[in-house]
């Protein structure tokens, strides 16, 4: 491989003829320093230590995606449909993003490259263009439906939408304020393990456990069967699952963060230890809502924060304050994970300087992308009249109908053996990441049928 | 860690060690612009492409409908 001179960043300092070390570079040492000293040891609390200071990225990406909308859309299905069909269903969704995620980290360990730049490389300017548009539009949206479910959540406790806003704002400076990827992603893991308080919400609803395990089983029931309405749930709970922001968040967090072949085992660990928090907490957000189906109550009315009021009676004021708690601190962790992504595809596509280790001054453009779109999205979300619930609900459905474009691209750079070398795909992985790529491409479809002919499934029911 | 302040300062000899002797080659931060090459695209994967690109096109179509006729 040719290898060039890099051209932009400072301060720098030449080590050959041709290779210069940044600051960057040296931060990133120091966390590699600290996971070699922990491989080199043996025992129990070696290996435990080696963990530790390997997870990350993937409880980053997976209760990052567990986002304000994400949320959101549990708390509609569980109002809407109760304990049933959507409990084993959000599993599964949970299960096709394990897939997918697991390969974005390989990629990023095997090749420390970010997702964007991989695809321009390997497939030109063209399909990534293509590919950087999706992202682009998917990321912005999400964040305007991030900014809302803040804006929803600190309602509930009175404060004002602009104040809202420019709480999340701050909260996203501060974030990264360190210029140190090792403190923000530490930082933000304690924040996120937060999303788990829909957990203590749902038992205060005492749901019924027997219904719970029968659904997981059964998939049953399905009130109201298929219909348009139940597509739209469907498509927003798997777009509250897997979305492209996340292929291109994990796999620039794992080469940020600096991870290896020789870290994949563990990668995959960090991985699995987020899809499960992160489905624990989908879960538990539908069972805290489901006791709203169990009175009878309509789903529909409600605005976000909505939900919070209306399990007060049921609850009590602590248990919807915990609950609005949650949607602003999904919407919180999720902002920044978002604009962070988006700063890191504009970094790699455009040449420019992309790591959270890096100074202000060496990284202006990194810095400023992250900044711009979050407030930009938190301006629009200040729009007197927007439909909030509605809106999220249709960016989750959005992501989902981008999902498979993406997938494919990931699918055939996980196989590119110029690239992976031995770390392509194995056969198993594929068959599973074939099965959810159509899945997704199917239930887009349905959407699309169920919208062009809206009474096809009452004719198909015989209704 | 290094403290923000030490980061700002210039670069030195030993961390220029520390970084040649636990980073591997390509996670330099100057190498990132290391030339991979471009992978030609055969017939059924240019196909599969084009056909999941007109697939979001169709639906963002079917999306923008969808909220056109909620708001009416």
């Amino acid at each position: 491989m040719g290898i060039g001179p890099r051209t932009r960043g400072t301060p720098q300092t030449v080590i050959q003829e041709n290779v210069v070390i940044t600051h960057e570079d040296v931060d990133r040492a120091h966390d590699r320093v600290r996971v070699s000293a922990a491989r080199a040891q043996r025992g129990f609390f070696s290996r435990f230590r080696l963990l530790w200071l390997l997870v990350g990225p993937g409880i980053l990406v997976m209760l990052g995606e567990n986002d304000g909308p994400s949320m959101l859309s549990y708390a509609a299905t569980g109002a809407r449909f109760g304990i049933g069909f959507f409990i084993p269903f959000v599993v599964l969704t949970f299960c096709m993003a394990l897939v997918v995620q697991e390969m974005t980290m390989r990629l990023g360990s095997a090749t420390h490259r970010g997702h964007a730049e991989l695809i321009f490389v390997r497939f030109g300017p063209f399909w990534g263009w293509f590919s950087m548009i999706d992202l682009g539009i998917g990321n912005f949206l999400t964040l305007i439906t991030e900014f809302i479910a803040i804006r929803a959540g600190l309602g509930f406790f009175g404060v004002p939408p602009w104040a809202a806003v420019v709480s999340a704002l701050v909260f996203l400076c501060l974030a990264v304020i360190t210029h140190r990827y090792w403190t923000w992603e530490r930082t933000l893991l304690a924040i996120a393990v937060f999303n788990l308080v829909f957990v203590p919400v749902a038992v205060l609803t005492h749901p019924n456990w027997h219904s719970v395990g029968r659904a997981l089983i059964t998939w049953r029931p399905l009130p109201g069967g298929l219909s348009q309405d139940t597509l739209i749930i469907v498509l927003a709970d798997i777009g509250a699952t897997v979305t492209p922001w996340m292929l291109f968040f994990q796999q620039s967090a794992t080469v940020d963060k600096g991870l290896t072949r020789k870290d994949i085992h563990l990668g995959r660990i960090d991985t699995v230890v987020g899809a499960a928090l992160a489905a624990i907490a989908a879960v538990a957000t539908i069972l805290a809502t489901a006791p709203l189906f169990a009175h009878h109550m309509t789903a529909e009315n409600f605005q976000a924060a909505e939900f919070a009021q209306a399990l007060q009676p049921l609850i009590g004021r602590f248990g919807a304050a915990l609950f609005a708690l949650g949607i602003v601190e999904a919407g919180m962790v999720a902002s920044v994970t978002i604009s962070i992504s988006s700063a890191y595809a504009f970094g790699e596509v455009a040449g420019r300087p992309h790591s959270l280790n890096l100074p202000m001054a060496e990284g202006r453009a990194f810095y400023s992308v992250l900044f711009l779109c979050a407030a930009a999205a938190g301006a629009i979300v200040l729009i007197p009249g927007l439909p909030l619930v509605y809106v999220v609900l249709l960016v989750n459905v959005v992501a989902v109908l981008a999902m498979p474009p993406a997938l494919v691209f990931l699918f055939m750079l996980a196989n590119d053996r110029e690239v992976m070398g031995d770390l392509v795909s194995p056969r198993w992985a594929n068959i599973l990441a074939t099965g959810v790529v159509i899945f997704l491409t199917l239930a887009g479809l349905l959407f699309g049928i169920s919208v062009i002919a809206p009474n096809i499934f009452a004719f198909l029911g015989g209704k | 860690m290094p403290s923000k302040d030490q980061s700002h300062s210039s670069i030195t000899s030993a961390d220029q060690e520390l970084v040649l002797s636990s980073l591997e080659p390509e996670q330099l931060a100057g190498l990132k612009k290391h030339f991979i090459p471009r992978r030609h695209l055969r017939g059924l994967e240019k196909f599969v492409l084009w056909s999941l690109r007109i697939y979001l096109l169709f639906m963002m179509v079917v999306v923008t409908y969808q909220v056109w006729a909620s708001l009416h």
